[in-house]
């Protein structure tokens, strides 16, 4: 291997173990971490194709911060780069999580604590409706979409259909809608 | 032992392709297979808490909890590595084959389908385990009008109510409600 090669696939490694560690609450909160060393520190990419990579990173489906780590990756070094550099994004994440999963099974949740994990549940639970506000913030600009809120939280919640058959309806469904939209307004798109 | 190892591989794969919209649209996918790996839905909340403190993707931290939960290390390996594998197929895909994969209006028309059910699917998610956090142990949310205080923790019921409403409408940090909540009910809930 070059030298030159080495010292790209490090870069890589680096930039994403770094976003991976030091980056809270999910992977969007590391795409402007991200973006300040790949584009301005590095230069290993421009930023339209750095901005075009990350767009596409959310539009795929899996993990967003992995998704990027790969683009950039790919893009620079081919498989190798793609490799190194979602290893680099997911590194800190699993061997902490195997820690701290370790360390939660350890501390007895009887007794004096039991009291403070109920109490931290309900909290914990809260949040995770708090996070379906503030995505809906961004999603739920039509009546379609509502539409399509409303039903799936009714058949997850409710009707015991799995959220992956949601996901698959949803998209059917969002094809469908969007077609015959554009049929009736006499569209045509290139 | 390689049997619930494949099965893990296999849903967290199942899960990675279908994962649109990020790590809690994910969450809501994991926790609805989630009775195949027998984790609770007391274990989901803390899984949600320790998202807090472990940095990383949520998808690849509840990967490798869920995975260490079942079945030890190797289970954490495992369904991370399901989890992240989509990431590698897709973009190496999108980079050969799809160059002009971001105006692919197949791809939005799925996408304006999908968005909108990932809220409705996290809000389903988060009904779920506030359910099981603030029902009494053996209770049924039916019998809530016959008897509710023999029904629901209302300590539970008030962190969860508050904790949502103060991080929803005024976006106060997320650590800070839980170490509250932790310290409230530490107090009131034994």
């Amino acid at each position: 291997m070059k030298k030159k090669d080495a010292v790209i696939l490090w870069r890589l490694f680096y930039i994403f173990f770094k976003a991976g560690t030091f980056t809270f609450a999910g992977g969007l909160a590391m795409l402007p971490v991200i973006e300040k060393d790949i584009v301005e520190k590095y230069k290993i990419l421009d930023k339209d194709s750095f901005m075009e990579y990350a767009t596409l990173s959310q539009t795929l489906p899996g993990v967003i911060a992995l998704n990027c780590a790969s683009f950039v990756g790919y893009s620079a070094a081919g498989i190798i780069g793609m490799l190194v550099a979602g290893l680099g994004a997911v590194f800190s994440s699993f061997v902490l999580m195997v820690v701290a999963t370790i360390l939660l099974q350890r501390v007895a949740q009887e007794g004096a604590l039991a009291g403070a994990f109920r109490g931290i549940r309900a909290a914990s639970s809260a949040l995770i409706l708090s996070a379906a506000f503030s995505l809906g913030r961004y999603n739920l600009k039509s009546r379609f979409a509502v539409i399509v809120m409303i039903s799936a939280f009714m058949m997850v919640a409710f009707g015991q259909v799995s959220a992956l058959f949601v996901v698959i309806m949803a998209g059917v469904a969002g094809y469908i809608y969007q077609n015959v939209k554009n049929k009736i307004r006499g569209d045509k798109r290139i | 032992m390689i049997t619930e190892l494949m099965e893990l591989f296999l849903s967290f794969l199942k899960i990675g392709f279908a994962g649109f919209g990020g790590g809690y649209a994910m969450l809501s996918m994991i926790l609805s297979e989630s009775h195949k790996f027998g984790i609770t839905l007391e274990q989901f909340a803390d899984l949600n808490a320790l998202d807090m403190i472990v940095p990383g993707p949520i998808a690849i931290n509840a990967a490798t909890y869920v995975g260490y939960l079942s079945e030890g290390f190797w289970g954490a390996l495992f369904a991370t590595v399901g989890v992240s594998l989509p990431s590698f197929i897709l973009v190496v895909l999108v980079m050969r084959f799809f160059s002009r994969y971001r105006e692919s209006h197949l791809v939005n028309d799925i996408l304006s389908g999908i968005k909108p059910a990932a809220v409705g699917l996290i809000a389903a998610a988060a009904l779920t385990i506030a359910l099981g956090i603030i029902l009494l142990p053996g209770q049924q949310i039916s019998n809530l009008f016959s008897d509710p205080l023999g029904t629901v923790s209302f300590v539970s019921l008030i962190i969860f109510v508050v904790t949502a409403f103060l991080n929803i409408k005024f976006d106060l940090n997320p650590i800070l409600l839980t170490l509250i909540a932790g310290i409230v009910g530490t107090i009131c809930l034994k």
